[in-house]
């Protein structure tokens, strides 16, 4: 069907049957926008105080937007999550590297970082909350959201430097290069692709860890809006809080993309297909 | 110009595999702008010999010298072309073939400029920017010897370069690296397991045979140079199939007979 309808399209008008408006609007428009609609009309028949229809939701996200509990609440969740995932990828990338440069490294820490990369993860908030105590409470938040991202960017950092091919390293030291220079010129730039896959799935972790750890310790950012709305069986607060987060979170996955682009647009597209499949 | 003095290599047993004995009392003298081919079935150790060589590897017995001093790790009088390219995936044409020069600390604007020469003399102007990726494998063998040209290294280490490449592409390059060699005239130690690559480039041809490995005779090639500009003629002439026709007796024989060692062999079928 594609060949059929994509051909003609070169030497007609546009056709407004079916396959001409999906090509010309885009699938991914095409599905949000039937999403929408059906989210509309379901809440609409259904009536029911738990499922509101998208445009009570969006009427309330203007409505707390303008109370003024979305911006400044969005920009303390920022900071969390930039706080907690640039510590989280420091951290992560480097003991990741350690790990994969050295095999002794790697049997030590194994264990700890597969069985935390397993657990869930925010038994540990109260864990943080009893230590930092409520008076610095961000650094609780800040714990979880590391706990939550630290690990899958160990393990991808891990098998980067793992992964990096053994004629490449060979070439370098036949050519003279220090370890500095391997390391630089080589290993770096080799592993990258896998480590900044690590990093796209720490941002989806991390924007998790923060809501998560908003919620559950500090009642504070767009975690205290949820849980107010929660409590106040305010549905329509919640889902509205709840495609801020969504948004945010989709926004900050994309900017690790465009990083990953800028910095891996050597890799033949098919590899990249299969780097994000894997 | 090298030699190499009753060298032995032994890989330790790992896992399940028993210990290899990879070399074993290796003697061979590579005289200055020899252009010298290494034959031997797979398992002869004759990459391992030229990963020795060229400082990647060690080894347990014997001595190794360069100019009369033994070689301790790589160095700048050796460049290695490797069977596999090895080329830096992310990094243009010119960046690859500049690799070496920007190992030393050659600034940008000196490496490309000899980079370009390089990339001229093996036939890939026009090219430079592109990524190893988007070339043939040809091409991309061609980077890795414009890289390993571009140091301007005293002696060129090439381990099987156009074993990964078909024949046409192979007969090609062979061709080309002759006009090359014809004109710098570089020691060259290139690894084989064709007969007829090891004697239509080789002055040379070292004859290796497996477990252990070392070298069971040296053949000269006594075919005229240049030979670059006949090698199709050369290829068809009676003496060059009457010595290429003597190596495959003589490999097919190592085939054939494969035994721990000759004077082992009556205990076989006995048990230990």
């Amino acid at each position: 069907m594609s060949v059929a309808a994509v051909k003609p399209r070169q030497v007609h008008p546009p056709r407004l049957d079916a396959s001409g408006i999906i090509a010309r609007i885009g699938p991914g428009t095409i599905g949000l926008l039937a999403g929408a609609i059906l989210w509309e009309l379901i809440g609409r028949i259904a009536g029911l105080s738990f499922f509101p229809p998208l445009s009570g939701v969006l009427e309330r996200l203007a409505e707390l937007t303008a109370e003024g509990k979305i911006i400044g609440n969005l920009l303390n969740s920022l900071t969390n999550l930039v706080i907690g995932f640039g510590l989280s990828a420091a951290i992560g990338i480097g003991l990741g590297m350690a790990m994969g440069a050295y095999r002794k490294a790697e049997m030590a820490l194994d264990f700890y970082v597969y069985a935390l990369l397993t657990a869930p993860t925010l038994v540990f908030a109260p864990l943080f909350f009893s230590i930092f105590g409520p008076a610095n409470s961000r650094f609780s938040i800040l714990g979880v959201i590391i706990m939550y991202t630290v690990f899958i960017i160990i393990v991808n950092t891990t098998s980067a430097i793992r992964n990096v091919p053994a004629p490449l390293v060979e070439m370098g030291r036949s050519y003279c290069a220090s370890e500095r220079q391997l390391f630089l010129k080589v290993i770096l730039p080799a592993a990258t692709p896998l480590i900044m896959a690590g990093l796209r799935l720490g941002m989806g972790r991390a924007v998790k860890g923060m809501i998560n750890g908003e919620m559950f310790i500090a009642i504070v950012g767009l975690g205290q809006v949820v849980t107010d709305a929660g409590g106040r069986f305010d549905a329509e607060g919640v889902l509205a809080v709840l495609i801020v987060i969504i948004t945010v979170a989709m926004v900050a996955v994309k900017v690790v993309q465009l990083v990953d682009q800028r910095l891996t647009g050597w890799l033949p597209s098919n590899a990249r297909q299969r780097r994000r499949n894997a | 110009m090298i030699e190499i003095d009753r060298l032995s290599k032994t890989f330790p047993a790992r896992g399940d595999d028993a210990s290899v004995e990879a070399l074993k009392d290796v003697s061979l003298e590579v005289r200055e702008g020899e252009f010298l081919t290494v034959l031997g079935p797979s398992g002869c150790g004759k990459t391992t010999l030229l990963r020795i060589i060229a400082g990647l590897e060690t080894f347990e017995g014997g001595d190794v010298r360069v100019r009369g001093r033994s070689i301790s790790g790589p160095g700048p009088d050796r460049a290695m072309v490797f069977q596999s390219f090895a080329l830096l995936p992310w990094a243009s044409v010119v960046a690859n073939v500049a690799f070496g020069l920007e190992l030393r600390g050659v600034p940008k604007a000196e490496r490309e400029a000899r980079a370009e020469e390089l990339i001229e003399l093996v036939g890939l102007t026009g090219f430079e920017k592109r990524l190893p990726g988007q070339l043939s494998g040809g091409m991309q063998q061609r980077v890795g010897l414009a890289r390993a040209l571009a140091v301007d290294p005293e002696i060129l280490l090439m381990d099987e370069p156009f074993g990964a490449l078909d024949e046409q592409t192979r007969r090609l390059l062979q061709e080309e690296l002759l006009v090359i060699w014809e004109q710098s005239r570089k020691t060259v130690i290139f690894i084989t397991h064709s007969m007829e690559e090891a004697v239509l480039l080789g002055d040379r041809v070292v004859l290796m045979s497996p477990r252990p490995g070392r070298i069971v005779d040296i053949v000269d090639v006594p075919l005229d140079r240049p030979r670059a500009s006949v090698v199709d003629d050369m290829a068809g002439s009676a003496e060059f199939a009457q010595i290429t026709a003597d190596l495959w007796r003589r490999l097919r024989e190592m085939q054939l007979f494969r035994r721990p060692a000759r004077e082992a062999a009556p205990t076989i079928g006995i048990g230990a």
